[in-house]
């Protein structure tokens, strides 16, 4: 068993001492004289960037999850499951709220939901008998979670298990406003090194930072991790560290009395790839994939060649991290700490390795950056299901309502998932979109937009300069790779999809028209 | 009280503040005009405002910690050397030590991060000429007045600084403790 480092012990008291000072964990000692109640616990596991189309579990030819195989064989897996967003703000955002995009407007880089809806979450919504805990490691995640502070009993600051941190001052110090720290340090006084066009506004945290930055290796690489730690920019970190810093805080005192819905949202596979030494090579160049030309909406130009090489790094960071919590897991069952516990693993967004694009939140909506995992072990459970109909990451809120016996709002735009109270419904759409470049307060006018019904995908690209209004529609079942654009030949689905498509904007759009 | 006679006139030292304050705070309103674009997209205006003034509370914090420098190093060496000449050296001094920090940071903005070391070369290259203004302010003719007028001219800005460091900071202050 992996026990805590003095470092994440006292990292670990800290928040806890943090939460306390702010009323949380009183209601959690409090609760831990009581009855211990016979609800649930419920741990969401959220892997930063973890696209379904490169997980074996999936069908992916390379073997990178075959611990997530083995977490499957007792757990329902769902394998039409998209995210409404393809970047942090958008996908977390609708999974934390159950509503679109264009509904909690949190569709911007770092953008914040909607300062009307904060209350629409579900740490607000399973209710106060269920401590809640929230992690992240992704600082534009914790910009969502701050927004939910007050619904939070205990929030661990982004850097809890980290080992260099680049900036002298991160988001959690600056209790008093949390949900705006991020922008008055990390985007705006602070420098962060590795930004493409920074322009820090304090001199002297900005010199602070960059001599350390100068001072010190910053990539740290090492024989074991030869292509540096992995790091969100903002520090590093061992997936190991992490992960037993998890464990240890899921086994503590505090979190035994009342039962507990707690949010890990990890970084990784989030870019940089930094496997491990043992990943590193693992999987061959023989992985046959059908070249696809660039898009014009490619915000780059990434040769193919280039993209098998990106493609396969991540390849290995997933295999190094399905390892990790496989190992995590598997600690957490000796322990028992899964025996009254629903196991969620699930993904923000996925990555794209085509026409010209690496990564997430361009303009190209694909299914490779859409398409994400979802997996949930119920107490008990000893067998695998599968689903193939459809499903959102809207619908995982009014799913976790249902398993923790709560009264589902009428406001909630997903549905409950197939397995847990929902039924398949092949008429259902859902609605993929982009905008990160179109103003909060503003119609979508400059957006990304897509329906999925079926089998079939539309994607509408709007109002991007230079380029005129396009749409594109593939058939998912025949055509998974999305190669045939149908738009111009199936004339019946494109113009039914399509005018589907531009009500559900249209009507999204009403509240924001000028009057 | 005998440090406190060690230490340069009370206008001396407002002088110097401006040249300070000025420069910190042009950097960070620049930049936050900057940003600007990209917050409208996503923050409300007290939000913005906000941001602002954890900003201005910070240029407060790190125009005081230059003029604290400069005071002791006053205060500490023989009066001749500073505190005799504070607005003239200081005025440098100010320059030099925040023009070295922008060097540094513009460097980097230029060149990025892999050029490492050679960033320092920006800053170095500042202090160099902030020693040979210094070596020079008494021999060279137009040095010494060219550093009052600078630092005349820039004390004006004070009525305005110093009021919004003074309300900003208020306001922070205030939302921290409420």
């Amino acid at each position: 068993m992996s026990r805590l480092s003095r470092r994440d012990f006292l990292k670990t008291s800290a928040a806890l001492v943090t939460s306390a000072t702010f009323g949380g964990v009183s209601r959690i000692l409090s609760a831990a004289d009581s009855q211990p109640s016979s609800k649930p616990n419920i741990l969401v596991f959220v892997f930063d960037a973890m696209s379904a189309r490169n997980l074996s579990l999936y069908g992916y030819p390379r073997q990178t999850t075959p611990n997530l195989e083995r977490f499957a064989e007792r757990a329902s897996v769902y394998h039409q499951h998209y995210s409404a967003g393809n970047f942090t703000t958008s996908g977390t955002a609708s999974m934390l709220t159950g509503m679109y995009p264009w509904t909690h407007r949190a569709f911007n880089y770092r953008g914040m939901i909607d300062r009307m809806l904060t209350d629409r979450n579900f740490f607000r919504l399973i209710g106060e008998e269920y401590t809640r805990i929230a992690f992240t490691q992704n600082l534009w995640a914790d910009i969502l979670l701050s927004q939910f502070e007050t619904d939070l009993d205990i929030h661990l600051a982004c850097d809890t298990y980290s080992q260099f941190a680049e900036s002298l001052i991160q988001p959690a110090d600056l209790p008093a406003d949390r949900n705006l720290a991020y922008y008055v340090f990390q985007d705006f006084l602070n420098l962060r090194v590795d930004d493409e066009r920074p322009y820090p506004g304090s001199l002297f945290l900005a010199s602070a930072d960059l001599s350390r930055a100068i001072a010190t290796d910053r990539h740290h690489n090492s024989n074991e991790y030869p292509r540096g730690l992995p790091t969100n920019h903002d520090f590093s970190y061992q997936n190991s560290s992490v992960l037993g810093g998890i464990a240890s805080l899921l086994q503590s005192k505090v979190l035994q009395s009342s039962p507990y819905l707690a949010y890990f949202h990890l970084w990784s596979p989030h870019e940089p790839y930094g496997a491990r030494q043992e990943f590193v090579g693992i999987f061959e160049e023989d992985l046959k994939l059908q070249p696809k030309s660039r898009h014009p909406l490619a915000g780059n130009h990434y040769s193919e060649k280039s993209l098998r090489k990106y493609r396969r790094e991540y390849d290995e960071f997933i295999a190094d991290l399905d390892a990790e919590f496989g190992r995590f897991l598997f600690q957490l069952e000796t322990a028992g700490v899964l025996q009254n516990s629903y196991v969620i693993v699930t993904s923000d967004h996925g990555e794209l390795f085509e026409r010209g694009e690496w990564g997430h939140a361009s303009a190209l909506m694909y299914a490779p950056v859409t398409h994400i995992p979802l997996l949930i072990s119920a107490p008990g459970q000893q067998s695998r299901s599968d689903f193939y109909s459809l499903t959102c990451n809207i619908d995982l809120l009014p799913t976790l309502l249902q398993i923790a016996d709560q009264e589902i709002p009428t406001w909630v735009e997903g549905r409950l998932l197939p397995g847990f109270g929902g039924t398949r419904d092949a008429s259902r759409s859902i609605f993929p979109m982009m905008a990160k470049d179109n103003a909060a307060f503003r119609p979508l006018k400059h957006a990304s937009l897509s329906i999925i019904k079926g089998p079939y995908e539309l994607f509408f690209f709007t109002g991007y300069p230079g380029h005129p209004d396009t749409f594109e529609l593939y058939n998912l079942q025949e055509d998974p790779n999305e190669l045939q654009d149908l738009f111009g030949k199936d004339i019946t689905t494109a113009s039914q999809m399509k005018d589907e498509l531009l009500e559900a904007v249209n009507a999204a759009n009403r509240n924001y028209q000028k009057k | 009280m005998s440090m406190l006679k060690r230490l340069p006139e009370f206008s001396a030292i407002l002088q110097v503040y401006a040249v300070i304050a000025v420069l910190l705070s042009a950097w960070t309103i620049t930049a936050f005009l900057w940003k600007l674009s990209a917050w409208l997209l996503i923050l409300n205006l007290g939000e913005i405002f906000t941001v602002f003034s954890y900003a201005m509370l910070i240029d407060l914090v790190e125009s005081l910690i230059v003029l604290f420098i400069l005071l002791l190093v006053a205060a500490l060496l023989p009066p001749r050397i500073l505190r005799d000449q504070f607005v003239v050296r200081g005025t440098i001094l100010a320059l030099g030590f925040v023009g070295s920090l922008m060097a540094f940071v513009r460097f980097h903005m230029e060149f990025g991060i892999e050029s490492g070391v050679r960033l320092l070369f920006g800053p170095l290259a500042v202090i160099l000429l902030t020693v040979l203004l210094l070596g020079l302010s008494s021999k060279i003719r137009f040095i010494a007045p060219l550093a009052v007028w600078i630092s005349d001219r820039l004390t004006v800005f004070l009525f305005i600084l110093v009021p919004l460091f003074v309300l900003l900071s208020a306001y922070i202050i205030f939302r921290n403790i409420v």
